[in-house]
């Protein structure tokens, strides 16, 4: 019944191929503008670690003016998302969490051995071992470098598969050296390449930007000075004219990141911190109420907007726009199906059913709305290649995968059936007795 | 005017008509909200910078290695550039306006450790920074090249003994009008004295509502980076890039320029996101507009058809060719008008969600007839040519039977 | 009251001519009650097109009420049909989606004519025809007979001077005709001039006079009746030379 159902939609289709282009227009356009919404979206909001998003932690301290609350880029109040390194070194010596990782975002010059390559800027994770343990960061070649050059600070640096190939020509370079600045560093390990989407570790720098191609221990901070490349908020007047001094401030610019895989931990690392921060306030420091926040990496991603106001503004008005296409196409099919009042009542006449005349038109419309699909897919693609030329560094964003795609197809699929129910419908209604009226 | 029969028709044949007011209700809310966004963006994006953006030239490197120096490289650097014909300045500055990157703090007018402090953007510059910039002085003049501190004196706590604000950072810290002359107050008590006052100049961050305060420093602190701005003569900028580039590459610094590039086109990345939902919801606006006419010339020709005999038989009562245009003018007119009754209040509605779900200001209510307005012209165009098709309806086809 | 000298009517398509009239001469009086009759596609209806301006000849004249019309705008031609002209359908043509008062009220609407005054005529009209009481009913909730009673009601709002009726009682069972031919020759007793066009010869003999054609020819005319006054006649035809 469907493939006979399927021959006659052809067939009708091709009777009147203007109206039912116009519909595949209609339906395509509404589903090219809300899939390239929907893409972008899908793509901001994805979660990075799905494997272990509910056991990782960003972890906050309110240490900020008694007098205003932290507030983020667009005025929200909140906690301060970063901490100073004096908070940072004493989270640094928690023992509850599993793992856990202090973090920011160093610039150094790269100055390679092969004079092939020209030296060049190199933005720079400066981080605890546990980082590439806890975020699931895949090794090709070494691993991790020691506790001891953790905690010492030593110039032993991990490197990402592009900067292997880079400088190393991609062969196992452990144990090879690095000259950045005045010193030489160390290769421990290479990774593979490794993109999170969103960069949920570091939303405060760039939430859709590339991971870092070079790592190195968050230690070395403490005996060198170098550039740093996230941003630093502070509110305290202090004088700050050394690295000492910068290093004893108020000033936040360190990320920190806690694995606490169980309520059991979650609840013992909450307590710790409140116990620290109170301990604090007696030596004058923390004057707001306490404000300690533990989040997730799904709460982290919300408590970041990470999908832009703008995004989800976009979404809902072109989630109307697919609405408005489909009005038109039931007032399309409407017309399209009246048309057919005589055919369907001689159909009725020599026995069918009304639901079978109703399954029929049903047909008909998806096969329509699959050709909408197809139309509207071709437009993401061309919407998505537009957005991509325009801006710079949405490549990853503005890109469809294969759930997207069979997404797009159901979509167009779904709407426009449920377009054509009314319209269907009334074409089952017309009584067998029509065609024998007229004429 | 025939309305109550003409209503009646439509009342008789309610499922058309009610499908096309939703189409119009739906497109009008849309199209209000989206005009709006839109008009904020581009009077957004369109502010004006009180820099000369489309006549510089930005350039970002990068030192490094042990035989670097900072002072050095920026005055042999700048002396190279000034020498290049067609750039009319060129000079340092710590960071570059309007590119999302910089420092803020608080400065206040007094020393009383209770007043409120003001937010500005500050950077470090030297005297010819704000020609380079193209910004205009409304009062006092520029750095002296005496006041210019060196980064050791920077790091060693010497405090700028002059300062040049912007004349909106002026009216926040000295309402009284007298900024000129006066002290400025950074947070840890030290002072510096204003010598004059920039007309306009934006800050850092496009989205900050401080954007227009601004403060600049007489000073070149230490750094490994240095950012230079090249003012060129008008219509010189593209021609010179390359130029620039190779007089630098040609200086023998170790160093690597990590950017050379029109300050417009920085600018333009800084407002990328208001761009592209301004443009995008301009295609949204055109599809919207455009599918919704459509709609509305299928149902009048589709009502047209429905009534060939309707129409002829009028016609050979003695309608003129216009009653039958004017029929089928007012009938979609209350059809549009019932959507856009509708769509007035989702409009509205839309907007509410918009601004209290997300930070999205309060719907300018002008739009609204703007918007009502667009949609009869819309409707009066779309329907004019099946309402023309009709009146061409012979009045022979009611002698016809069938 | 109307007059049509050779008239032909030729419809032409890519490859072919139709000449559905050839050189017609009519002359109808005022107060006459014509007939029209012929086998289908003898050209009544084209000839009753012709007459009542639904149409345009392709040669030959015209005069309608001493005017002549043959080559008037398709905007007086409208006027004529509305102020001069009642149609009488064989489909009735009622307008579905209207009461039975805005049916009538439609040819007086194309008037500048006050509310009061347009009232006053659709009440009498359907007074006449025995309907007043059904005013605010549609079209779909009549029989047949009654809706062709509400064209002829639609007709006579308009105070016609010259009623054209194309097979008025063709889709009416006997009963419901005769009740409509009745209302006709009343009408016409008062003084408006009708031309019918039918094919029932037993209606066609009770007009005055009858009409046939053949192959767009008038073939033959009968004279019933009595109305028919050769003198007249020829001072008109005089008037004209």
């Amino acid at each position: 019944m469907f493939f006979y159902n399927l021959r006659l939609a052809w067939i009708s289709i091709k009777q009147n191929v203007s109206l039912n282009l116009l519909m595949v227009c209609a339906i395509g356009l509404g589903i090219g503008v809300s899939m390239s919404m929907i893409t972008l979206y899908a793509m901001m909001s994805g979660n990075p670690i799905p494997e272990k998003s509910d056991q990782l932690f960003a972890v906050r301290i309110d240490n900020w003016d008694p007098d205003e609350a932290y507030t983020d880029y667009q005025g929200r109040e909140t906690q301060p998302f970063q901490h100073s390194y004096k908070d940072a070194m004493v989270l640094r010596s928690s023992t509850i969490p599993l793992r856990k990782a202090a973090m920011y975002k160093g610039y150094f010059v790269v100055e390679p051995a092969n004079d092939t390559v020209a030296p060049y800027g190199q933005v720079v994770r400066m981080t605890d071992r546990d980082f590439f343990a806890m975020f699931n960061v895949p090794f090709i070649y070494g691993g991790v470098w020691s506790e001891s050059a953790n905690d010492l600070g030593e110039r032993v640096v991990v490197i990402a598969k592009e900067t292997n190939d880079k400088l190393f020509g991609g062969e196992d370079s452990v144990g090879r050296q690095i000259k950045m600045g005045e010193h030489q560093y160390t290769v421990t390990g290479v990774i593979d390449t490794w993109n999170p989407l969103p960069m949920f570790y570091d939303l405060n720098n760039k939430a859709f930007g590339d991971a870092e191609l070079l790592f190195m221990p968050f230690a070395i901070i403490s005996h060198s000075e170098f550039d740093r490349a996230g941003n630093t908020n502070g509110w305290k007047a202090e004088r700050i004219n050394s690295h000492e001094e910068f290093l004893n401030s108020e000033n936040i610019w360190i990320q920190f990141w806690a694995e606490l895989p169980d309520a059991f931990t979650q609840d013992a690392f909450k307590d710790w911190l409140d116990s620290y921060v109170l301990e604090q306030k007696k030596l004058g420091r923390f004057p707001r109420p306490l404000n300690n926040a533990l989040d997730n990496v799904t709460q982290w991603l919300e408590v970041n907007h990470v999908v832009p106001d703008d995004n989800r503004v976009m979404l809902a008005l072109s989630f109307m726009f697919l609405a408005v296409c489909l009005f038109n196409t039931i007032g399309m099919l409407l017309a399209r199906f009246m048309g057919k009042v005589s055919v369907v009542g001689l159909r009725r006449a020599l026995g069918a059913s009304k639901f079978s005349i109703f399954y029929m038109h049903l047909v008909e419309v998806a096969l329509v709305g699959l050709g909408g699909g197809l139309f509207g897919l071709l437009l993401s693609y061309l919407g998505l290649f537009m957005l991509r030329e325009s801006v710079e560094g949405i490549e990853k964003l503005a890109t469809m995968n294969l759930p997207l795609v069979l997404m797009a197809i159901a979509l167009a699929i779904f709407a426009s059936v449920l377009a054509g129910i009314y319209p269907a419908w009334r074409i089952c209604q017309i009584s067998p007795a029509h065609s024998l009226k007229t004429q | 005017m025939e309305i109550r029969p003409i209503l009646s028709a439509i009342l008789r044949n309610k499922t058309g008509a009610i499908l096309l007011a939703i189409q119009i209700a739906l497109t009008l809310a849309v199209v209000v909200n989206a005009m709006f966004i839109v008009q904020q963006r581009l009077k957004f994006i369109g502010r004006p910078t009180g820099i000369d953006i489309e006549n510089i030239i930005v350039i970002s490197s990068q030192g490094f290695g042990s035989s670097y120096d900072h002072e050095q490289t920026v005055f042999s650097d700048l002396e190279l550039l000034r020498a290049i014909p067609g750039v009319k300045y060129a000079a340092h500055i710590s960071r570059f306006p309007l590119s999302g990157g910089g420092s803020r703090s608080g400065f206040t007018s007094t020393t009383d450790s209770d007043a409120e402090s003001v937010g500005a953007n500050y950077y470090f510059a030297q005297n010819g920074t704000i020609d380079a910039l193209g910004v205009k002085l409304a009062a006092g003049r520029d750095f002296l090249p005496t006041e210019i501190l060196t980064g050791e004196q920077i790091d060693n706590g010497v405090v700028a003994s002059s300062v040049l604000i912007t004349k909106a950072l002026a009216e926040k810290l000295f309402p009284d009008g007298n900024a000129l002359g006066n002290l400025v107050y950074g947070g840890t008590g030290d002072s510096s004295r204003v010598v004059g006052i920039i007309e306009k100049m934006h800050g850092a961050w496009v989205s900050w509502d401080g954007l227009n305060q601004v403060l600049i420093f007489p000073g070149l602190r230490k750094d490994s980076g240095q950012r230079y701005l090249v003012r060129t003569e008008p219509g010189q900028r593209d021609r010179l890039i390359p130029e620039v580039e190779s007089v630098l590459e040609k200086a023998s610094v170790s160093r690597y320029l990590d950017r050379m590039e029109p300050m417009s086109e920085m600018v333009g990345r800084s407002y990328d996101n208001d761009r592209v939902v301004a443009n995008g919801l301009i295609i949204v606006i055109v599809l919207l507009v455009s599918i919704t006419g459509l709609g509305i010339v299928g149902l009048a020709s589709f009502l047209v058809r429905q009534r060939t005999k309707q129409v002829g038989t009028r016609r050979a009562l003695g309608a003129q060719k216009y009653h039958i245009v004017r029929y089928f003018l007012v009938e979609n007119w209350l059809i549009t008008t019932m959507g856009v009754v509708v769509g007035t209040v989702m409009a509205f509605g839309l907007n509410y969600w918009t601004a209290t779900e997300f930070s999205l200001p309060k719907l300018d209510p002008v739009f609204v007839p703007v918007g009502i307005l667009g949609i009869w012209v819309l409707g009066v165009l779309a329907a004019a040519g099946p309402a023309k098709r009709a009146s061409n309806i012979s009045p022979a086809i009611a002698t016809r039977t069938v | 009251m109307l007059k049509m000298n050779k008239i032909s009517c030729v419809y032409q398509t890519d490859l072919i001519e139709t000449h559905a009239l050839r050189d017609i001469d009519l002359n109808v009086k005022a107060g006459e009650f014509v007939a029209l009759t012929g086998p289908s596609g003898s050209g009544k209806t084209t000839l009753l097109n012709l007459s009542g301006l639904l149409e345009s000849a392709t040669s030959g004249t015209y005069l309608l009420d001493g005017e002549d019309v043959s080559s008037l705008s398709d905007r007086q031609r409208s006027s004529i049909r509305n102020e001069k002209i009642g149609f009488i359908f064989q489909s009735f043509n009622l307008i579905p989606d209207l009461n039975l008062f805005d049916n009538v009220d439609v040819p007086l609407r194309y008037r500048a004519m006050g509310i009061e005054e347009r009232r006053r005529r659709i009440e009498n009209a359907l007074e006449l025809v025995g309907l007043s009481s059904r005013m605010k009913h549609l079209p779909s909730q009549l029989s047949g007979g009654q809706q062709q009673r509400v064209a002829i009601a639609r007709a006579l709002a308009g105070e016609p001077k010259f009623l054209l009726a194309d097979e008025p009682t063709g889709n009416l069972d006997s009963l419901m005709a005769r009740q409509v031919m009745e209302l006709l020759e009343k009408i016409n007793s008062e003084g408006t001039t009708i031309v019918m066009v039918t094919h029932d010869p037993e209606l066609a003999r009770r007009a005055h006079r009858s009409i046939e054609l053949l192959d767009g020819q008038i073939s033959s005319t009968q004279l019933f009746g009595v109305s028919a006054e050769e003198p007249d006649e020829k001072t008109e035809a005089e008037s004209v030379a």
